[in-house]
């Protein structure tokens, strides 16, 4: 442990060790808390997201879909729409290529319009174009739409059921063994015998996890115009790249011919990751020869993103120590209608399952299964906090069967560091024990609680990227000054400020003499993805390798200057160090670029490959790792649930911005909190979403916040991204609900095994308390 | 939104025809934080729209007359909230603007609007019902004033007629103290509708009146004039009795979505538990100040 750097050691006088003070402070080097790039116009209004951009002689679109899930298309008649002032046209399955075009990140298996049938509430039979937004609204709700209703499948019984309906054409997967069922895919993994294994102790639980969505603020929007021979897209996506391939494979177009603009988007949290109407736009933008756009209201964006449902059987062997002896998980995802990456989610989610520690034999199993809902995709945690939450509240089971501290049990058995905890994977990469030791004691573990209140504690881990490639560019103009290209979106997350910090530290440049330019792959060099965690690692790293081949230019130059050998020249963190004397960047830039003036140029490339036996495709890049420790108090009379105390603390190696990890944190925190506490999916009958949009879909506010909220971090250095930082920002998700659930559990008796933990459903559970 | 006529009359009386002509068609717009979501919606799709903001007699404003407080019909929640006569005199319809929505929702959204709107969760209802309020009304024969237990039909549904709006909503100012409260359910503690309101008004001679909503079609108000629900030291077994048929007329319904009915009765009695203890707990309050 470096001097001072863990949250869980002593540390500098004055600040909590680890902690960033509430204001942003510091010049903008790494390590300090600078103002956020870009921050003033996000929070004034001043940002321009996609819906708020216009080009001239716009057409507006708008979705038709029926008040069902699943439904025979029987006629679609626009005569009425057709008298609207201002409609332009109507968009249907007919009026696309023959065969419908499908795409999807894993399975080709969404069509740019629904076919035949719809196969979820929200999947759109029509699209309107008019002239203003009203007009195209209006139109939209003339189209008369015949439907016949089709049995259709909503939950994982009922989806498994062999007499189900297929939720997917079989004709998409041939010579799947699979084909003539709602799985999907199974994914095992799996290490010892679980069945030879012997333990003192059994403990088999099934717990559930709601269907929720992601809720950005920023609606989801796609402006789509021909532009010469190509087109131009605006989408608030968080995979630029991928989305210019998918529409350049579709459209039949060079990847050069497709420049997509992803201008900042307003949140993520992974639905904004995939295409989703881009294709369906392009398609009326080309019909029409017009730009034309798409902004989606919230009730379709929950038609469109949600995170996968779960069931999940745990089967936990201990020792009578409270030694795990084998973990065997049966986790059954509810996946939507169509794959998007789900099936990604539910294989990477569900494969450290067994969490961060010594678990002898384990066995997971894993089904994406089929179903007539919306689409599910990635969301913040990846598939994880669903198995996270039956394993962990499983541990605590055992652990009180067993007489064992809860705490006491899960260092017991915390991997070590360096420990091949998944053997076939990255080894334990963080002295997690800090982590969990500092959590126990912010909220004060073992000390006496006031009747009706409970403590909780949880940890949580995920495998960061298994594969990676990023690019950026940097120049470092005459003044000193730095353009940084790097094709991350920064959603919010501050991806800006730490390339910015990046950039500023090694090349001596003030931050507010930094540019960030993201968001036009016509101008921004390739990367692959921002989903994982990964782009202060990734893309940090190919930023600072950018940079050191700059420097690498600057110690040649100095070299020539100063008629010495290079050899004998450094430069380091901004600055020019000969044998002799120092120098700062621009007394060697100015003089050695000389009367023309001109630039240095820094390319810089991160590539993390596929390791085709790998389980993954790839080991970790990196762990996660959080630990999570609530204080509840639980009102018996009405099961209202208040989180008094509320401590997460993350290892993240090196916190590049302190302020912008504990945003993180807290921020995951508080979304976790909205699946824990009150967030799900409500149908009807026909599998119509009952609570569509904001008033019957609850997420947390302010006031449904813990009393007090404290976030630390642990920071040893020992990551793989620049100045030993790991990835971030998913870690504090995974185990809220678990941490929660245990103090709830403490605080009444009573183990609820269904999320979320409502009150009604606290209260229901404290009635039928024995 | 569908299109629709939109009417800003600058008198009563203008209104008053406007309403009358159109008779369905027509809906009024007071801060429109109901009427709009329903226009978005397309629930409503009135053809004519017509604003109350800029009538002169239906200037927002809290003032007393003749031993009653008169609130206009446009009074924002926001204001409601602040107003110390109310605070003193009316604590429970203080408390009851202040939990309407958000923030932004208060400084909106009036006192009129939120009884004819008729929610059967609107929040104010159960104050006012306790508080023994006065609806006034203008309409095409005059002026009338129904008081509000006779105000709510169901869901939706006043006993406001073809051509009325509501001007007023008065409170006759209490001649002794009467410790009051207002209490709700609601699915997180951030704004939210209520899945069960209630509110308890306990007074010096003893009588407590119970009103609650969102557990039926219509708001209820239930009284006590026996003075044994207020009493501490009644027997516990005749209090119960008592409270369980004061509650009686709820009857919540199996298709919400924001709370079973069994959940609903549930905390409807812890809430009427809670409220009786509060109010009274106020009233001693409010009696040891006098
Ligand atoms: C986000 C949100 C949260 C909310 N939370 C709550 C809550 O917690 N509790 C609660 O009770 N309500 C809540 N509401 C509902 C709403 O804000 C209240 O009912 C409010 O008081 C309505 O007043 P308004 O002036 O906005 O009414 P409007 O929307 O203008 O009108 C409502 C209805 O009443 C009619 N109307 C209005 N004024 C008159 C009049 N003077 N005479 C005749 N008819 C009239 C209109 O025609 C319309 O049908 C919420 C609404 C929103 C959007």
């Amino acid at each position: 442990m470096s001097a001072g750097m863990s949250a869980a050691a002593g540390a500098a006088p004055g600040a909590a060790p680890g902690t960033a003070t509430g204001t942003a402070t510091g010049s903008g080097r790494v390590g300090d808390s600078p103002r956020r790039v870009g921050g003033h116009d996000r929070v004034t209004g001043l940002q321009r997201y996609v819906a708020d951009l216009h080009l001239p002689d716009e057409l507006h679109a708008r979705l038709v879909t029926v008040p069902v899930a699943r439904a025979r298309i029987v006629t679609i008649d626009a005569s009425a729409a057709e008298r609207v002032p201002g409609f332009r046209f109507v968009m249907t399955a007919a009026d696309l290529p023959q065969p419908m075009p499908r795409f999807g990140p894993q399975f080709r298996d969404r069509p740019v319009i629904a076919v035949g049938e719809t196969k979820y509430h929200g999947d759109p039979v029509a699209a309107v174009a008019a002239d203003t937004r009203d007009a195209a609204e209006e139109a939209a709700g003339l189209v008369r739409v015949d439907y016949e209703e089709l049995p259709a499948a909503f939950t994982v019984a009922a989806a498994l059921d062999p007499a189900a309906p297929l939720v997917q054409d079989p004709s998409l997967r041939p010579n799947d063994p699979l084909v003539g069922t709602n799985v999907l895919r199974e994914h095992r993994v799996g290490w010892g015998d679980v069945e030879a294994a012997v333990a003192d102790l059994v403990v088999e639980q099934r717990y559930t996890f709601p269907m929720v969505t992601h809720f950005a603020i920023e609606p989801h929007a796609y402006i789509v115009a021909p532009d010469g021979d190509g087109i131009a897209v605006w989408s608030s996506i968080q995979h630029p790249n991928w989305l210019q391939k998918v529409l350049a494979e579709l459209l039949r177009l060079p990847l050069s011919k497709v420049r997509v603009h992803s201008p900042d988007p307003g949140g993520g949290f992974g639905g904004k990751q995939h295409t989703k109407y881009e294709p369906l736009v392009a398609f009326m933008a080309l019909r029409a020869g017009r730009p034309v756009r798409l902004v989606l209201t919230l009730e379709e964006t929950f038609q469109a993103v949600r995170r996968a449902a779960a069931e999940v059987r745990v089967r936990t062997g201990f020792q009578s120590d409270g030694t795990l002896a084998f973990q065997d998980i049966e986790a059954n995802y509810l996946i939507g209608a169509y794959a998007d990456i789900a099936d990604r989610v539910v294989g990477k989610g569900s494969y450290p399952g067994c969490g961060p520690y010594r678990v002898p034999a384990a066995r997971i199993l894993a089904r994406s299964v089929l179903s007539h809902t919306v689409p599910s995709t990635a969301f913040r945690g990846f598939g994880n906090p669903q198995v996270n939450w039956a394993v962990e509240s499983n541990l605590d089971e055992g652990a009180r069967a067993l007489g064992i501290d809860r705490l006491e049990l899960r260092l017991r058995n915390l991997a070590r560091p360096g420990e091949a905890f998944i053997p076939f994977d990255t080894p334990c990469d963080g002295q997690w024990e800090q982590s969990v030791r500092r959590a126990a004691e912010l909220i004060g573990w073992g000390r006496p609680l006031p009747a009706g209140h409970g403590l909780g504690i949880a940890v949580g881990i995920k495998s960061g990227p298994t594969t990676g490639l990023s690019y950026a560019t940097v120049r470092l103009l005459v003044d000193g000054s730095v353009i940084v290209f790097a094709g991350t979106s920064d959603m919010g997350q501050g991806a800006r400020t730490v390339f910015a910090q990046i950039a500023a530290d090694e090349l001596g440049a003030p931050l507010d003499a930094v540019t960030v330019v993201m968001g036009d792959t016509a101008i921004v060099p390739y990367d692959q993805q921002t989903s994982a965690s990964r782009s202060t690692v990734l893309m940090g790293n190919a930023v600072l390798a950018a940079c050191r081949e700059i420097q690498g230019k600057l110690r040649a130059m100095a070299a020539r200057l100063h008629g010495l050998d290079e050899a004998t020249v450094m430069v380091d963190r901004g600055v020019v160090r000969l044998p002799e004397r120092e120098l700062t960047i621009l007394e060697v830039l100015v003089p050695g670029l000389g009367r023309l003036g001109g630039e240095l140029i820094g390319n810089g490339e991160m590539r993390k490959d596929a390791e085709p036996d790998h389980p993954l495709g790839g080991s970790a890049a990196f762990f996660e790792f959080n630990c999570t420790a609530v204080e509840a108090a639980v009102d018996e009379e009405t099961g209202d649930v208040t989180l008094v105390h509320y401590a997460t603390v993350s290892d993240v190696g090196k916190a590049i911005n302190p302020l912008q990890v504990r945003m993180q944190d807290e921020g995951a925190a508080i979304q976790g909190l909205g699946h824990t506490l009150m967030e799900h999916y409500i149908f009807d009958e026909s599998g119509r979403i009952r609570n569509l949009g904001a008033i019957d879909y609850r997420i947390p506010t302010s006031l449904d916040l813990p009393l007090e909220i404290v976030s630390e971090h642990v920071e040893n250095e020992d990551g793989p991204g620049p100045y030993g930082s790991k990835g971030m920002s998913e870690g504090a998700l995974l185990c809220v609900a678990s941490a929660v659930g245990a103090a709830v559990r403490d605080a009444t008796g009573v183990a609820i095994r269904d999320l979320p933990l409502t009150p009604e459903r606290v209260w229901r559970a404290l009635q039928e308390r024995p | 939104m569908h299109a629709f006529s939109y009417e800003r009359p600058a008198t009563l009386a203008r209104a008053v025809a406007l309403l009358e002509a159109h008779g369905p068609e027509a809906r009024v717009l007071a801060g429109g934080t109901d009427l709009i979501i329903r226009l978005r919606d397309g629930s409503l799709a009135p053809t004519v729209v017509v604003d109350l903001k800029r009538i002169a007699e239906l200037e927002p404003g809290i003032r007393e007359a003749d031993g009653r407080l008169v609130i206009g019909a446009t009074t924002v929640m926001t204001d409601i909230a602040a107003d110390a006569r109310i605070r003193r005199r009316f604590e429970a319809l203080a408390e009851a603007a202040a939990v309407v929505g958000s923030v932004q929702i208060r400084n909106r959204a009036t006192l009129g609007g939120n009884i004819c709107n008729a929610s059967p969760a609107a929040d104010t209802a159960p104050a006012l019902l306790v508080h023994g309020a006065v609806v006034v009304i203008a309409g095409p024969s005059g002026s009338r004033r129904i008081p509000i237990d006779g105000w709510f039909v169901r869901s939706g549904v006043t006993t406001l007629g073809r051509g009325e709006l509501v001007t007023a909503i008065e409170l006759p100012l209490p001649a002794a103290p009467m410790g009051s409260v207002h209490l709700r359910r609601t699915r997180r503690r951030g704004h939210d509708l209520a899945s069960v309101t209630l509110c308890c008004g306990v007074d010096a001679s003893g009588v407590t009146r119970l009103a609650y909503g969102s557990v039926g079609p219509r708001p209820v108000l239930a009284v006590d004039a026996t003075g044994v629900l207020a009493d501490r030291d009644a027997a516990p077994d005749a209090r119960t009795g008592l409270l369980e048929r004061m509650l009686a007329e709820a009857t919540p319904s199996a298709r919400s979505m924001r709370a079973s009915p069994d959940y609903r009765l549930a905390m409807l009695r812890v809430l009427a538990r809670r409220g009786v203890d509060i109010a009274t707990a106020r009233l001693a309050a409010a009696e040891g100040r006098r």
